[in-house]
């Protein structure tokens, strides 16, 4: 046993902070605390040895703060909106357009479905934009809820995003209607839509049945065709539960490169306990190596667990991804990783492009200077557009919940939900929720 | 650091090489990185083999090739 690098969590019942302690242990690192009313609590953050949560990445100390903080006054995590405390200034930002769904799935961080429907008009979608850009946006915008394609008037949320200035939507969906109503995908992409952010968790039914309430494979079928028809880039989001589609990464995977480059990518979420999950916490949730071990040994090592690294803008231990040239006899290439290092050197506005360039439909293409009369450099202008077509991106990011948050991650988080009342507040601080299913800041 | 000047351009417009004294004329040059090889034709001194790379050119298209190859 060997404790190493303190930091703050939370109890999980209460929600208080808490001093916190890494532990590694043969068989993994764990994060343990004490409540001094609700006992001690240890909880599995990485399956491995220290060596291996060590080499997987170093963390940066490049600071980057938020642009118009607000003043910390109780301290991470209650002061957030941004705080002048927290380290990154934001990449991705989540707008809930609406918390109606047309599914009522047994797994949802938002909850969705319970309540009252809480939806907000245009203009206050408006006013949030206008938030955004006087906090250091334009950022990538996500469409989320509930399911967005409840509304009706999703194409003006698109346009006036794009009026003030946004360059990169996804839009965080089921999918349903984008399946059952034919051109539905192309009144989006005409509105300003970039990327579908696909809800799709494996390839049988079973697996919606459990994670979903019914099945569904036939739906998100159709939908991956229409906005591939569409010149929609489709990103496949599957929660990865233990026990329920573990065994399908690989061939989920496959499914996805065979549908390139109209599917951009695979971006995997290991479950996490918040919000509604009908799910028991198993004793070993899924971390970043267990996902990258699923990657390699159902891919038969044409993905390899070594291909892949932590992010770079964000917490390293937050996210794993890597990037792939798919050659026409079928192989795979692995894009080189950056130097040691240098991953870490990236800051939120790199993220934002890497990732509006990779998942976007279409090119997003610079025009380049033409050729003078002594030169002539087609092989570089091959290369970049075979490239856009044939790079694959596997990516996934382990969401905390209140067992496993750790405030050192979450003050350099960049993916953030743009609430009214607080502002942008990081994902895994705005659907933490105590043993009672209370949140601190979805209300 | 001392400065140094590979090329000059004459009154017509034309590259020169600094060295040999002689106009630089399309030649084939190849760009490498990571593994990857990109032939193209660049204005090149036909004595030493000096190479030109227009400032566009290294700032355009090579740097969007850079990034492609790496992984972000």
């Amino acid at each position: 046993m060997i404790l190493f690098k303190k930091t703050q969590s939370v109890c999980p019942i209460c929600l208080r902070v808490l001093p916190a302690q890494r532990r590694a242990e043969d068989d993994g690192i764990y994060l343990d605390k004490v409540c001094p009313e609700h006992g001690a609590f240890s909880a599995l953050i990485w399956e491995g040895d220290l060596r291996s949560y060590r080499l997987w990445a170093a963390e940066s100390g490049i600071s980057e703060p938020p642009v118009n903080a607000r003043a910390a006054a109780r301290g991470c995590p209650y002061d957030c909106g941004l705080c002048e405390r927290h380290q990154r200034k934001g990449c991705c930002m989540l707008l809930e357009v609406t918390n109606r769904c047309d599914l009522r799935c047994p797994v949802c961080f938002a909850a969705a479905g319970d309540g009252p429907v809480k939806e907000p008009t245009l203009d206050e979608i408006a006013r949030q934009y206008d938030f955004l850009l006087a906090h250091g946006g334009p950022f990538n915008i996500q469409l989320s809820g509930g399911e967005p394609t409840m509304r009706d008037d999703l194409p003006d949320i698109l346009r006036i995003g794009r009026e003030r200035g946004f360059s990169f939507f996804q839009l965080n969906t089921n999918g349903l209607r984008l399946a059952a109503e034919p051109g539905y995908a192309q009144t989006l992409k005409a509105a300003g839509l970039n990327t579908v952010f696909l809800q799709f968790d494996g390839v049988t039914d079973d697996v919606y049945r459990t994670l979903r309430g019914r099945p569904l494979l036939a739906q998100k079928q159709a939908a991956v065709r229409r906005c591939a028809d569409a010149g929609l880039g489709v990103v496949l989001v599957p929660v990865i539960a233990p026990g329920v589609n573990d065994d399908q990464v690989g061939a989920l995977l496959r499914w996805a490169l065979e549908r390139a480059p109209g599917v951009r990518g695979v971006h995997f979420q290991p479950l996490s306990w918040f919000g509604r999950c009908a799910l028991p916490r198993p004793e070993r949730p899924v971390t970043i190596p267990r996902m990258l071990a699923l990657i390699e040994r159902q891919t038969d090592g044409r993905m390899a667990a070594a291909d892949f690294s932590g992010g770079g803008a964000e917490n390293p231990y937050c996210s794993f991804h890597a990037s792939y040239l798919r050659r026409e006899d079928g192989s795979l290439r692995p894009l080189a990783r950056r130097a040691e290092g240098g991953c870490c050197a990236a800051t939120s506005d790199d993220a934002r492009t890497a990732v509006a360039d990779q998942w976007s439909g279409e090119g997003r293409r610079a025009d380049f200077a033409p050729d003078g009369a002594l030169s002539e450099t087609s092989a570089l202008d091959e290369f970049l557009r075979d490239a856009r077509r044939s790079t694959f991106a596997v990516s996934g990011m382990v969401f905390q919940d209140a067992y496993t948050l750790d405030l050192d991650r979450l003050r350099r988080c960049y993916i953030c939900e743009v609430d009214p009342t607080h502002g942008m507040v990081p994902f895994c601080a705005y659907n933490l929720t105590d043993a009672q299913g209370r949140a601190l800041y979805r209300t | 650091m001392e400065d140094r000047t590979y090329y000059s351009i004459d009154p017509r417009g034309k590259l020169r090489c600094v060295k040999c004294g002689v106009s630089l004329v399309k030649g084939g040059a190849r760009f490498l990185y990571l593994d990857n090889g990109f032939p193209v034709e660049l204005p090149v001194c036909p004595k030493c083999g000096f190479v030109y790379v227009p400032e566009e050119l290294a700032l355009g298209k090579v740097l969007a090739v850079e990034k492609a190859l790496e992984d972000k």
